[in-house]
């Protein structure tokens, strides 16, 4: 009798010990697992922190430099009297092609939108991806061939879908100059990317990368290159 | 009995000391884990800080050498109409890109989360984020001005420019990569009395906006003033096709 009321204690106590012990290793690892992840969070926020700051550092002083070369260039043909025009040009040339007012040609992607049976094409549509396309770096962005320029609007009227105040319809071809691999992944991320939110309403949407894609200057009749009411900020 | 009782007593301190153990263990791997995080996370935060003031002083540099071109290039081309055509162009280039501050007839518009949106007002959690200004309402704003012929849009200071994405990332809007908050003051140049009645005319973006318990409000100025671009366009990936 007594030995067996000791062994049941022992057993009793062992179990517990036992479940108590259990308990604190499943606490354990509950609690690793939440600092593990505020950790990565933070630590990968903090990367990504750097590295933007680094590529912002890195763009400001290599333009910085080309500046500062551009200003000698025009100190020499002061000094020595000649003609600037070559340095002119340049600087005219540069800012034409960062304008959107010079055809250019350069690798990216090709989305391409069609409208099908269940869903047709809004302009919303292509005014979220061309936000997506700017975001992932895109240089030159147009659809349809009508170059998109900082002041283009994408608008609907009726069932018309207007791109610089001209008409564009199914199927949109959305063409994008830059960072070919990064334009791609971005727009094909699983789930939250362009594509996949696209696709999964049911939307016709194709996306390739290629090579010397060529993207038009822009050419509407619509005045996107001149200034009627805005006039620059004069230094006192 | 009272080999019960040693037995129960027993088993009680080796819970006990277990416990202890256990506790003990816990304490001292979470301690390491924190001091050596902070550690290389406050390291990490350092080089953030250099690289931003790196950054910093790059840029300002830059804003100089940018004015002193534009002095240069002026005093280079005086002499000679071809080429004071073409500096003007430029000029009218730079100001078209962003790359200028700028100043001119347009309008102004504030948009604000809707003050009364609270999760105790709201009974559904996800039916507050309807009171809230989201980066899509931005877009369409932006869109209509662009439509209605504004020349220069800003955004709480942040040029809209040909490489601007306006998006959202948890429940912070990004704007040219910075962080923009409620209230949000949108900014354009243009002619005053189109750019009003875009968004302004019943049944208009804002007041479907309004009907959300968002505020707003559009004036038009004489003066609005629009900063220019505080970042760099470049073309890397794209070259004239001649």
């Amino acid at each position: 009798m007594k030995k067996q009321k000791i062994y049941i204690v022992v057993i009793i106590g062992l179990v517990t010990m036992l479940l108590v012990a259990v308990m604190f290793a499943q606490f354990k690892t509950i609690e690793e697992t939440d600092i593990t992840g505020i950790e990565t969070a933070r630590e990968t926020e903090l990367r990504t922190m750097l590295s933007s700051w680094k590529e912002k550092y890195e763009e400001t002083a290599q333009r910085l430099t080309e500046t500062q070369n551009t200003i000698d260039e025009y100190k020499r043909t002061i000094a020595s009297n000649e003609e600037s025009s070559e340095i002119l040009d340049q600087e005219l040339e540069q800012t034409n092609l960062l304008l959107g007012k010079t055809d250019v040609v350069g690798n990216g992607v090709i989305v391409t939108l069609t409208d099908n049976d269940v869903q047709t094409i809004s302009a919303d549509d292509l005014l979220v991806l061309v936000n997506e396309l700017r975001l992932a770096g895109a240089e030159a962005i147009s659809i349809n061939d009508k170059r998109i320029v900082n002041m283009s609007e994408i608008v609907a009227v009726g069932d018309s879908i207007l791109v610089n105040t001209e008409r564009v319809t199914s199927p949109y071809v959305v063409k994008a100059i830059g960072d070919q691999t990064y334009l791609f992944s971005a727009l094909s991320l699983k789930n939250s990317g362009f594509i996949d939110t696209h696709t999964s309403n049911g939307e016709t949407v194709e996306l390739v990368q290629q090579n010397n894609i060529t993207i038009p200057a822009y050419s509407s009749s619509r005045e996107l290159m001149s200034l009627n009411y805005a006039k620059e900020v004069e230094e006192e | 009995m009272s080999k019960n009782k040693i037995a129960i007593t027993l088993g009680i301190v080796c819970m006990i000391l277990t416990i202890a153990i256990v506790i003990q263990i816990n304490t001292i791997k979470g301690t390491n884990e924190t001091v050596s995080q902070t550690l290389a996370e406050d390291e990490l935060r350092d080089e953030v800080l250099r690289m931003k003031e790196r950054y910093d002083n790059a840029y300002s540099s830059l804003e100089n050498a940018e004015k002193e071109l534009a002095q240069v290039r002026e005093q280079a081309t005086q002499n000679d109409d071809s080429s004071a055509e073409k500096e003007a162009e430029i000029k009218l280039n730079n100001n078209l890109l962003g790359l200028t501050d700028l100043e001119g007839q347009g309008v102004e518009i504030t948009l604000q989360d809707d003050p009364n949106a609270t999760v105790d007002s709201i009974s559904v959690l996800d039916q507050i984020s309807n009171h809230l200004v989201h980066d899509s309402d931005i877009r369409m704003i932006v869109n209509e001005l662009k439509n209605a012929g504004a020349e220069a849009i800003s955004i709480n200071g942040q040029r809209v420019v040909s490489t601007t994405s306006i998006i959202c990332i948890g429940n912070v809007i990004k704007v040219n990569d910075s962080r923009v908050s409620s209230p949000f003051v949108i900014k354009a140049i243009g002619f005053p009395e189109r750019l009003m009645t875009a968004l302004d005319r019943p049944g208009g973006f804002l007041e479907e906006l309004n009907s959300y318990g968002i505020v707003t409000s559009i004036k038009k100025s004489n003066k609005v003033e629009i900063p220019k671009y505080s970042g760099v366009i470049s073309a890397k990936y794209m070259r004239t096709q001649n």
